[in-house]
């Protein structure tokens, strides 16, 4: 696509525009990489690829909405909200997700979808079709310059945001004894075990954690476009892309795996927009063909 | 995963009580449009049928080869479209042309996709098939000029359907389209239920048990894989054409993820690996799905909850229903 | 075997229980619905249905008999549309189908409505491929793509704010998007009005994210829009517009009025988004007025435009069947050939010549709403009136 330029400008020149792009990739990756680092780290300790996991980002969104409707500072809500997601995370572990543990994965599979179903069709039956807006705090609205364009203060906030929770999640994994379990977990459960630990609570904790992030990425990317009932679905298959490319329980192939995804798709929408998704598609059939363990070769199967 | 009770390799006789009641089956649905005549249910259950078709190609996949398929309603679609367009453009009257066509097609996609499909794992190959269904979904909706993307195939012909130079009906009459598809449906379940109890199916059986143990005794598991997928999309392709000779319109919203999550779940509700469990659990979807959405708009609440109670407590599906049953008698 | 012989029973059982019953003769005369309960357009689908329910509440009878509506959900996708309009026509015995809201499910159950052979009026589908389609096609609901682009080039030209603006065009992927999309191409080149993109840009209906598209605008410089999207999501886009600070630097223009619901979601960033319509409930006429708090009283929900073009073409639907004095689908479409209705937004008239509505309409603009009984912020302002021969097409 040529950009053709008409007598008037209102927004700068190139460099705008590559501001622009640029931005809206990283933005677009970091709300990728939170979605797919909580799949990640469900099904690298479970072996339980979470098709709820969007409906879930959603929940975190419109509870994100409803808490700030109510009047509670977006900031506030920005902890609430996630907290109250990992809470249905943990009714859902307790009650159908640990009875699965022993079966083969093609029946979590089925049952995380017929979960999928059934919080999409709460949603709806919640909050209705209409979509949602989250109404953020003033100093957040507006845009600032930057580089010769106008970019929105809430999507540079949200890279901090994002810069901030991926920083307190690796601590958390690395530093904290829970945190060790966790990665322990992961690779050697039976040690794990042996060492006098009660898998079950590591289990749960992992899916846990792994809900909370959605809840975190949901009501991140609540007030960057809109929340509506169709918004869990997107995010599922947008979120399988990326961890199948990073590699299946592995976190640092996410980052990259996000970082990739996030600047082509915003690439492709901007040049090709027509073909944007299909070209993603076909990026990952050819990762896959060639490099089925993912980008770093650290997935997991069986 | 419950299945006939068979010991791999060995044909199995049918009793004869089984034919016979196979037989009345066959005749009921057979005789059904000339007692009923009511376009609607002819309709629907021809819709069964095709779905029940589907359902059974991806029962071979899941049921028997052990592998997963999210979109296998994709391959419905690629067939559907083509031959939809062959009809459209090049020739309104030839049906078998334009179905071998749709078939064909569909068969030459579907072998790079499960080449490069079976390279990988379990999850991994039913990822990949969500991704290419999405992908395939995709292609389709943006690609207004051949396929009217979000509007689907429009200005569809309507054959004749001849056999040998007999005129046997048109396709645009609801009971001929039924009757062609019964009896499409009953010789690809024949067809394929020989092919299962052969040494071939054995095989596939072997490879869904343990993989890595059918690879020390020396099956070549890719390449069995790969002829399992691509059986499965053929007969997918099969209940394709026939999709779109009956409703005369195919879009993208056939091929979407939701639709072939439906498809999984028909499999489910008839339960994995028997055949004709396939087409049981089509027919209480299709009519569930239309029941509930009657009933209610908010029928995602209802068929998630049912989903998730089918596979907590009858994961073996209907055709598992008579075991639990006994099971409880005794108990 | 057992198993065998336990399950063929309780499935020929089952068969034999919900086997179709015989249709009896009923009193009420039943009218199939068919609108989209979910999906994008969930919020459109329901206020279309609220505005049937309420004229066949106030209608009541028709030829004597009561009036039964059979609701089903689109689901807004053809396949399922053909297939629930099949059961209406054949097991719900409707004797006329009403609403539809995508131009493509409309244009899918046209094709086929030879086999269902009943009357269909849709209400608000806005293709142009309507016109003179078959003789049991009928339109009476939103202005169709030509009126519109009509409506709004006549809009744009009297503004020199926006004459000379250059418009960036993008319409939602599918029939309506398209033909909306070129028809006012075509016109804006035919009076002088510049545009950016002659080869519109195609958006998926399910996009939500809009940053690459206003990227793309505010790299092409351009200092207007055009959009031709689907109702409920003309205030999100102009939300991210809001969010990117480009409100009031370019202007919006739309094919389609934005939902009221979700124009009160968005809030001050919906100001200023002008467009042809049938009717915004600033119409202050008596009739109008009083349509609205009935509406609102009802439904508690604020009244739109899908509701009013539901409800009048409704109206339409059993005056007709009134005229016809029965029930046969040809008596009825004869019927519905030039018939009129008088409601919120005028005199609602079916040309006898192409089966599709002609009446006045309203050129509009979104911005703070003064005191109303509805509690609505935001409201769609009446800038100025058109006569139905001003807009077309001519008969």
């Amino acid at each position: 696509m040529q950009i053709h330029r008409t007598g008037k400008h209102i927004m700068g020149g190139t460099l705008g525009i590559i501001v622009d792009i640029s931005l809206n990739s990283l933005v677009l990756s970091g709300v990728f990489l939170i979605v797919a680092i909580g799949l990640n780290i469900i099904y690298g300790l479970s072996r339980i690829m979470n098709m709820g996991h969007g409906a879930l980002y959603a929940v975190g969104a419109y509870t994100g909405y409803t808490l700030v409707a109510t009047g509670l500072n977006y900031f506030a809500a920005l902890i609430i909200a996630p907290i109250v997601v990992g809470a249905v995370g943990l009714l859902i572990e307790r009650t159908i997700i640990a009875p699965m543990r022993k079966r083969s994965m093609v029946y979590t599979l089925i049952l995380t979808y017929g979960l999928m179903f059934f919080l999409d069709g709460m949603i709806k039956y919640v909050w209705g079709n209409k979509p949602c807006f989250i109404d953020l705090p003033a100093f957040l609205k507006g845009t600032i310059p930057i580089l010769g364009t106008q970019y929105p203060i809430f999507r540079l906030a949200t890279l901090f945001f994002i810069a901030a929770i991926m920083g307190g999640l690796m601590l958390f994994l690395n530093k904290t004894k829970v945190g060790i379990i966790l990665r322990a977990s992961s690779t050697i459960p039976e040690m794990v075990s042996c060492l006098g630990i009660n898998m079950n609570y590591v289990h749960m904790g992992a899916f846990v954690l792994g809900c909370i992030m959605a809840g975190v990425a949901g009501i991140i990317a609540g007030p960057l476009t809109t929340i509506d009932p169709l918004m869990g679905g997107e995010m599922l298959i947008s979120s399988f892309v990326v961890i199948v490319i990073g590699g299946l329980g592995s976190l640092r192939g996410a980052v990259i795996a996000a970082i990739l995804i996030g600047f082509v798709q915003t690439l492709a929408e901007f040049f090709i927009t027509d073909l944007a998704m299909v070209i993603v598609y076909i990026l990952m059939a050819v990762i896959l063909a060639f490099m089925p363990r993912g980008l770093l070769g650290e997935g997991k199967f069986e | 995963m419950n299945h006939t009770a068979t010991i791999p390799g060995i044909k199995q006789g049918l009793h004869p009580l089984k034919i016979l009641i196979i037989i009345l089956i066959l005749l009921g649905l057979g005789i059904f449009p000339f007692v009923f005549e009511n376009r609607f249910y002819i309709s629907l259950i021809t819709e069964m049928m095709i779905y029940g078709l589907l359902a059974m190609s991806l029962d071979v996949l899941l049921g028997y080869t052990g592998a997963l398929s999210f979109m296998h309603n994709a391959y419905l679609g690629i067939s559907a479209y083509v031959v939809g367009l062959f009809l459209i453009h090049v020739s309104p009257t030839s049906l078998w042309l334009a179905c071998f066509a749709g078939i064909a097609f569909t068969t030459i996609v579907a072998l790079p996709v499960g080449w490069v499909q079976v390279r990988t794992g379990g999850l991994a190959f039913a990822l990949l098939t969500l991704a290419f269904g999405m992908m395939f979904y995709t292609i389709v909706w943006k690609w207004y000029s051949v396929t009217g993307g979000d509007d689907g195939l429009m200005g569809m012909p309507n054959p004749d359907i001849t056999l040998f130079g007999w005129h046997l009906g048109s396709s645009s009459d609801p009971v001929a389209i039924y009757l062609f598809t019964l009896v499409i449906a009953f010789i690809c379940f024949v067809l394929t239920r020989r092919i299962i109890n052969s040494p071939f199916g054995a095989v596939l059986e072997a490879i869904r048990e343990n993989e890595n143990r059918a690879a020390f005794v020396g099956i070549n598991v890719r390449r069995y894989k790969l002829l399992g997928w691509m059986l499965a999309c053929i007969l997918a392709s099969i209940s394709g054409a026939l999709f779109i000779l009956y409703k005369g319109y195919i879009g993208p919203s056939t091929m979407s993820a939701f639709a072939g999550a439906g498809v999984l779940m028909m499999v489910l509700l008839g339960g994995m690996g028997s055949l004709w469990g396939a087409f049981v659990g089509a027919a209480l979807f299709i009519y569930i799905q239309d029941y509930i959405s009657t009933m209610s708009e908010h029928w995602e609440i209802y068929l998630g909850l049912v989903v998730i109670f089918l596979v907590l407590f009858l994961p073996t599906g209907f055709v598992g229903l008579g075991d639990h049953l006994k099971r409880f008698r005794k108990g | 075997m057992k198993r065998f012989i336990t399950i063929s029973l309780s499935l020929m059982i089952a068969v034999l229980l919900f086997a179709p019953q015989q249709v009896f003769a009923e009193k009420p005369v039943k009218i199939g619905v068919l609108v989209p309960l979910t999906g994008i357009v969930a919020q459109g689908g329901l206020e279309m249905k609220y505005g049937i329910e309420m004229a066949a509440e106030e209608k009541g009878t028709v030829l004597g008999r009561p009036i039964e509506l059979v609701v089903e959900d689109t689901q807004i996708k053809a396949p399922v549309a053909v297939t629930k309009a099949e059961k209406l026509v054949y097991k719900d015995d409707c004797k006329a189908l009403i609403g539809v809201f995508s131009s493509g499910v409309g244009l899918a159950i046209a094709k086929n409505i030879d086999k269902l052979n009943v009357p269909f009026l849709t209400t608000h589908v806005m293709t142009t491929a309507l016109y003179g389609l078959h003789p049991l096609v009928f339109r009476s609901g939103q202005l169709a793509n030509d009126q519109t682009a009509v409506g709004n080039i006549n809009g744009i030209l009297a503004r020199p704010d926006l004459k000379d603006k250059t418009y960036y065009v993008i319409v939602h992927d599918y029939a309506w998007g398209h033909d909306g999309g070129k028809r006012f191409i075509d016109l804006a080149k035919a009076n002088g009005i510049k545009i950016f993109n002659e080869d519109y840009d195609k958006a998926p209906t399910s996009t939500k994210d809009w940053s690459s598209y206003i990227s793309k605008i505010k790299a092409s410089g351009a200092d207007g829009v055009y959009i031709v999207f689907i109702t409920n999501v003309i205030p999100t886009f102009a939300k991210q517009m809001s969010d990117f600070g480009l409100q009031g630097k370019i202007k919006i223009i739309s094919a389609a009025a934005p939902g009221p619901l979700e124009l009160e979601a968005g809030g001050e960033a919906c100001y200023g988004i002008f467009g042809a319509s049938d009717w915004s409930w600033d119409v202050n006429t008596p009739v109008s007025d009083a349509w609205e708090l009935r509406f609102w009283n009802k439904f508690k929900t604020i009244p739109s435009d899908a509701a009013v073009h539901s409800y009048v073409g409704a109206m339409n639907l059993f005056n007709a069947i009134e005229k016809a004095g029965n029930t046969d689908a040809k008596a009825i479409a004869d019927a519905l050939r030039g018939i009129s209705y008088d409601g919120p937004y005028g005199n609602v008239r079916i040309s006898a010549k192409d089966n599709c509505m002609r009446n006045d309409a309203v050129l509009t603009e979104t911005m703070a709403a003064p005191e109303n009984p509805f509690g609505a912020k935001v409201y769609m302002k009446v800038l100025k009136t058109f006569t139905a021969a001003e807009l077309g097409p001519a008969e």
